[in-house]
């Protein structure tokens, strides 16, 4: 890095010496080739070839000055002129119609600074010569450094073998310090002709202009082993950095301290070897060399004037270099202040400017930023809302879950609760249900009874009314008439009462044909015995049972006719006693009994009367079979009741 | 008061009056054929027409006997249980 920054340095400060090498060169060295050149051409060829090629430049040139000014001059020069177009492009290339008197005087001056410099050039070299030389003498400065820095490595490495010999072998015998003093020596005879030949070289670099400038940094470099800050001017060395080498040097002579002295130049230089170790470390090497030379007492005397000039050499070159350096320092430092205020402003401009497009990208980055932080959350949002949407979606569902499982559960406690309940409820009501029910049982008990009573009371007055409607259509009615009708009525009614007895008797009333024919009425019976039976009857009263024939018949009505008419309750198994009675019946209304005296007849008699005791039986039976039924009516009634 | 025509107490009448008819029939029957014998064969004697209306007649009244007492049968004779037993007695 340190090796470059000078490099750069010599590169801006190359024209000023780059100038100043040419001046010294043009002034040394005649110019050889340019001068002869021109001499040889004085002819007509040259004045010929001079005169056209100022007349075709100044018509060029006027001309695309005028082409300018002038439209249509520029057309015609664009157009006929060859090479016109070209030349034309080219001026307004270089802003030739721009230009005015001022700008080209400077132009012009310009040019011919710039050919003179090209020419000078030409004929001095190549312009890299200065540079070059430069370069070279920085080449052999580099390696002079760097023998140099050698040097005082082993000068360093025999001064620490020295020390540490001297150190264990203080009390040594003197063969051995002998040994070592030859070898140091002779070790120090060549550090000597190299420092020689590093100063030979040192010095012709600083010879150079731009020595103040080159020298003073690269010296630190020598000591880059001992401490690696590059020393600022005008500035000490850190405490522990202070360099070994010369106060070390002077240890191995305590041996010859007792030999005339020679001036040493360390401690007259001891105030510029702080600031320049080169010097200092000169300095050093004459005062080995010194020591050297006071070992060898017999160069002494001639040593002593030597080294007195070397020494006041020394004292000015180093109290001139101070000099040259607080100049150059001060001229640095007015420079630097220069460049200073002039790269605060331009800083200052490219601050703001910088400050400006700073501003402008931060609008704009804002105004981006803003438009992605609106899209991004957007974006967001609406990802946010199908978020939302499908969370709303699940949450939705589980709670749809958990009601429903709650409703069951709910449920289910409802129902064990309410089965609790209905268990009490169940509990009490149980007694109410069981007094309940047996109040109703008796009540049901009462109604049943009363509804059969209601029934049973109901049927007997059908049955009565049936009974009473029998009688009367069949027994009472003044002419004869069927009532099978009104039979199975009563029947029926009777049947549902399940009385046996009134089924049975009606049941045989209903298998004969009297419901068919009808009964005779009394009153009928009655007289049909009275006028038509009991007559015929006693004309038929004398005919024996058995062969009786038609005299027999013939007779009995003869003397039927004959006999007295018997009255009343009358005693006689005759037929004529039989027939008064049985009228005295029957006008006592017992036809039974009328019956039953003439049913004791026979013969012809009985054959008579056969018509008329079918009659009365067949009513009388209907008389019993009602009497029966009426009687099983009046016993059903009493029972009801 | 009897409806029917042939009641039982009129049996007697109704066998009354078919011996009156039957009777008064075969008189006649007997009396034509005894005139017409008479005319015929007996060259108008009487006794030929009396003894034809008797013919007729007895006819006409045994007849009648038979229809008042149907067991009476010539040459058969009715005996009744209960003398019948006494007789066996």
């Amino acid at each position: 890095m340190y090796r470059t920054l000078p490099v750069s340095r010599l590169a801006s400060s190359a024209p000023r010496g780059a100038v100043r090498v040419i001046r010294r060169r043009l002034a040394t060295e005649p110019p050889a080739p340019a001068a002869p050149l021109p001499k040889k051409k004085r002819h007509v060829v040259r004045t010929i070839l001079l005169s056209t090629t100022a007349l075709v430049g100044t018509f060029y040139i006027g001309s695309t000055f005028a082409a300018f000014q002038n439209e249509t001059y520029y057309e015609f020069f664009t157009e006929y002129v060859p090479l016109g177009y070209s030349m034309l492009s080219y001026a307004e290339g270089q802003h030739w119609d721009t230009m005015t008197v001022q700008s080209a005087t400077d132009s012009a001056k310009k040019t011919l600074a710039s050919a003179q410099r090209y020419v000078t050039d030409k004929i001095n070299g190549s312009p890299r010569t200065a540079h070059e030389a430069v370069e070279s003498a920085k080449n052999t400065r580099a390696a002079a450094v760097k023998v140099l820095q050698d040097s005082k490595d082993r000068a360093n490495a025999a001064a620490a073998r020295i020390k540490t010999g001297i150190k264990k072998e203080m009390p040594g015998t003197t063969a051995v310090v002998k040994h070592q003093s030859e070898q140091f020596s002779r070790e120090v005879n060549a550090l000597i002709r190299e420092a020689e030949a590093a100063i030979e070289k040192g010095i012709d670099v600083p010879a150079l202009p731009t020595t103040p400038e080159v020298a003073a940094p690269p010296l630190p470099h020598t000591d880059s082993t001992i401490y690696h800050a590059p020393l600022p001017l005008g500035h000490e060395l850190p405490p522990g950095y202070s360099r070994p080498p010369p106060p070390k040097k002077p240890e191995p002579t305590p041996e010859e301290a007792k030999s005339p002295q020679l001036p040493r130049l360390t401690p007259a230089l001891s105030s510029l070897s702080a600031s320049e170790p080169i010097i200092a470390h000169l300095a050093g090497t004459i005062d080995d060399l010194t020591t050297y030379v006071e070992s060898n007492p017999l160069a002494t005397a001639q040593a002593a004037s030597v080294l007195e000039t070397a020494k006041a050499d020394l004292t000015a070159l180093a109290t001139r270099i101070e000099k040259v350096r607080e100049d150059e320092r001060s001229e640095l430092e007015t420079k630097m202040d220069d460049q200073t205020r002039q790269y605060t402003l331009k800083l200052m401009e490219l601050e703001m400017e910088a400050q400006d497009r700073l501003d402008g990208q931060e609008q704009e980055f804002r105004r981006y930023l803003d438009g992605e932080r609106v899209r991004l959350t957007q974006a967001y949002r609406e990802k946010l809302e199908n978020e939302l949407q499908t969370q709303t979606e699940l949450i939705n569902e589980r709670l749809k879950e958990e009601v429903i499982a709650q409703g069951i559960e709910l449920q289910r406690r409802w129902i064990r609760e309410i089965k609790v309940r209905v268990e009490e409820e169940r509990g009490g009501r149980l007694a109410k249900i069981d007094e309940l029910s047996a109040n109703l049982k008796r009540l049901e008990r009462v109604a049943l009874d009363n509804s059969t009573y209601l029934d049973e009371n109901i049927r007997i007055h059908a049955l009565w009314s049936a009974l009473r409607a029998l009688s009367a259509s069949a027994l009472a009615y003044p002419v004869r008439k069927p009532f099978r009708e009104e039979l199975r009525v009563l029947r029926h009614i009777s049947a549902a009462r399940e009385d046996p007895v009134a089924a049975a008797v009606l049941e045989s009333l209903e298998g004969s044909d009297a419901p068919d024919v009808g009964v005779e009425p009394f009153a009928d019976l009655a007289t049909w015995f009275a006028r038509e039976v009991a007559p015929k009857v006693s004309h038929v009263a004398l005919v024996p049972d058995q062969n009786a024939g038609l005299l027999s018949h013939l007779a009995s009505r003869a003397f039927a006719g004959l006999r007295f008419k018997r009255h009343g309750l009358v005693s006689g198994d005759d037929v004529l006693s039989v027939l008064a009675r049985a009228e005295h019946y029957l006008n006592e209304k017992d036809l039974d009994s009328a019956a039953r005296e003439l049913n004791q007849l026979t013969g012809s008699a009985k054959m008579l009367l056969h018509d008329w005791l079918e009659a009365a039986r067949r009513r009388l039976e209907v008389q019993q079979a009602l009497e029966v039924v009426q009687a099983q009516a009046t016993l059903a009634s009493l029972l009801v009741v | 008061m009897s409806t029917k025509p042939a009641s039982s107490e009129d049996i007697l009448g109704q066998k009354y009056d078919r011996c009156l008819a039957d009777f008064l029939v075969k008189a006649g029957v007997g009396f034509s054929a005894g005139v017409v014998l008479s005319v015929v064969l007996f060259k108008r004697r009487t006794w030929p027409i009396a003894l034809s209306t008797g013919f007729g007649g007895g006819v006409a009244y045994a007849d009648c006997d038979r229809s008042f007492n149907s067991a009476r049968i010539p040459g058969t004779r009715i005996i009744s249980q209960l003398s019948e037993l006494e007789g066996k007695k």
